[in-house]
């Protein structure tokens, strides 16, 4: 934290007539979460709302507010072009991740990655919105979500394959007696290291598109003049425009990811 | 608050929300969407065997009404080469019958031609033998007896005869 704060404190000239330390405490501001209402701490739990919730709970409304009217009526012929677009992404989702590395297991776990892959595509582009934060670019959020994923994986592994097969089955089949207790901790290891990549892949792709952003608008302060600012503008809209295209992927690569974890858990033997 | 430190309270508040978007969600969207996908899929499946179907029987139909057509041109054409022919005998046979009966009635005219000539060659005959009886009593002034009379008439008789 403090390097990534000398870096940027580095990247951007401060003023030496500030006292706060210049445009990089100003820029953290901006991408950490701040709180909004104090509640108590309920069982070592602070239940303050913090910016993140709420910006949280905004995307998650809007996912049910503009969701949930659309297929109450089963119509067999398409209707619609959001309905489509919606029908389309899940039958992708469906196609390319669901029952192609899951199989036809995959029908119990289907609820689970279409709700993580428009939980955090709504999330990700409410960081896009003036004034809005992405919720996938806080820590909190990104590790939440990979804890949800590691016990459907732990879960399902367990479910499919026994309470003992399955941590048997993480050890590859033809490895030498001496080696599985050298083997053991290291395959636990490397189902903690995988899941840890995927919360830090979101959170980092989301907080450096953000930081990226603030930082070139910040120029503009920082050079104080007129002739400049333009130049940061458009870079800065472009990299907005790459944000999006940003949102999009990492939502389909969490899904997509999840979906291969969970399809190695239940066919432990490919 | 710290980049890089998961704070509890979002954490809590995640699960919350994530777990009520799951319930929701998979109950009012996801599952009615899996369903009209699912539904879909077999519907397509079906009516896509049914039109291969409607299709193989079509192409048969189709075989079969050409089969059927071409039997029907070869019968046509049987029939018409059967009238063709049949039309030429019949033809044949008014020609031949035309042709007889032509020949007989141009036998007949021919008959009824040499009779009228025998009749006329007779009356002739007749009319010879009055002028030949009134000049000869003109000439000789009187009439001949019924020997002599007799013996002149034969006597013409043979010239004309010997003239026929």
């Amino acid at each position: 934290m403090i390097l990534a704060y000398n870096l940027l404190s580095m990247i951007l000239p401060t003023d030496p007539s500030e006292q706060h330390g210049g445009g990089g405490d100003e820029l953290m501001h901006h991408v950490l979460d701040h709180d909004v209402v104090h509640l108590p701490t309920v069982l070592g739990i602070d239940l303050t709302i913090s910016y993140h919730t709420i910006m949280m709970w905004i995307a998650s409304a809007l996912l049910l507010i503009f969701l949930t009217p659309l297929f109450r009526k089963k119509q067999i012929v398409p209707h619609g072009r959001f309905a489509h677009t919606i029908e389309a992404i899940v039958e992708f989702l469906r196609q390319d991740i669901i029952y192609n590395y899951i199989g036809k297991e995959g029908k119990k776990f289907e609820k689970y990655l279409l709700t993580v892959f428009f939980f955090i595509l709504m999330n990700n582009l409410m960081g896009l919105v003036p004034a809005g934060a992405a919720a996938t670019s806080d820590i909190s959020v990104t590790v939440t979500l990979t804890l949800l994923t590691l016990s459907t994986i732990l879960g399902a592994g367990m479910r499919h394959n026994g309470l003992f097969g399955y941590w048997k089955g993480l050890i590859p089949g033809g490895v030498p007696g001496w080696l599985v207790p050298v083997l053991f901790p290291i395959e636990i290891l490397g189902l903690i290291a995988k899941h840890f990549a995927l919360a830090m892949r979101l959170f980092a792709n989301m907080t450096a598109g953000h930081i990226t952003i603030l930082s070139l608008i910040g120029l503009v302060f920082t050079f104080k003049s007129y002739y400049i600012a333009p130049a940061p503008v458009i870079v800065a809209a472009t990299i907005g425009v790459l944000e999006v295209l940003v949102a999009f992927l990492q939502a389909y690569i969490f899904t997509l990811l999840s979906g291969v974890f969970i399809g190695a858990a239940v066919h432990q033997d490919h | 608050m710290d980049l890089l430190t998961p704070d509890t309270g979002l954490m809590f508040w995640t699960v919350i929300t994530f777990a009520i978007l799951y319930f929701v969600l998979g109950k009012f969207v996801w599952k009615p969407v899996g369903e009209v996908l699912d539904e879909r899929e077999t519907r397509l499946k079906n009516s896509l065997a049914k039109a291969e179907e409607a299709q193989k029987s079509a192409e048969e139909a189709l075989v079969k009404n050409k089969e059927m057509l071409e039997n029907a041109r070869a019968e046509v054409q049987g029939l018409i080469s059967k009238g063709k022919k049949t039309a030429e005998s019949v033809r044949e046979e008014i020609m031949t019958e035309a042709r007889n009966e032509a020949a007989a009635l141009i036998e007949r005219a021919r008959k009824e031609v040499r009779l009228e000539q025998d009749k006329a060659l007779d009356e002739i005959r007749k009319l010879a033998v009055e002028l030949s009886i009134s000049a000869t009593q003109k000439v000789i002034g009187k009439a001949l007896s019924d020997k002599e009379h007799q013996q002149l008439v034969n006597q013409s008789f043979k010239d004309l005869g010997e003239l026929n």
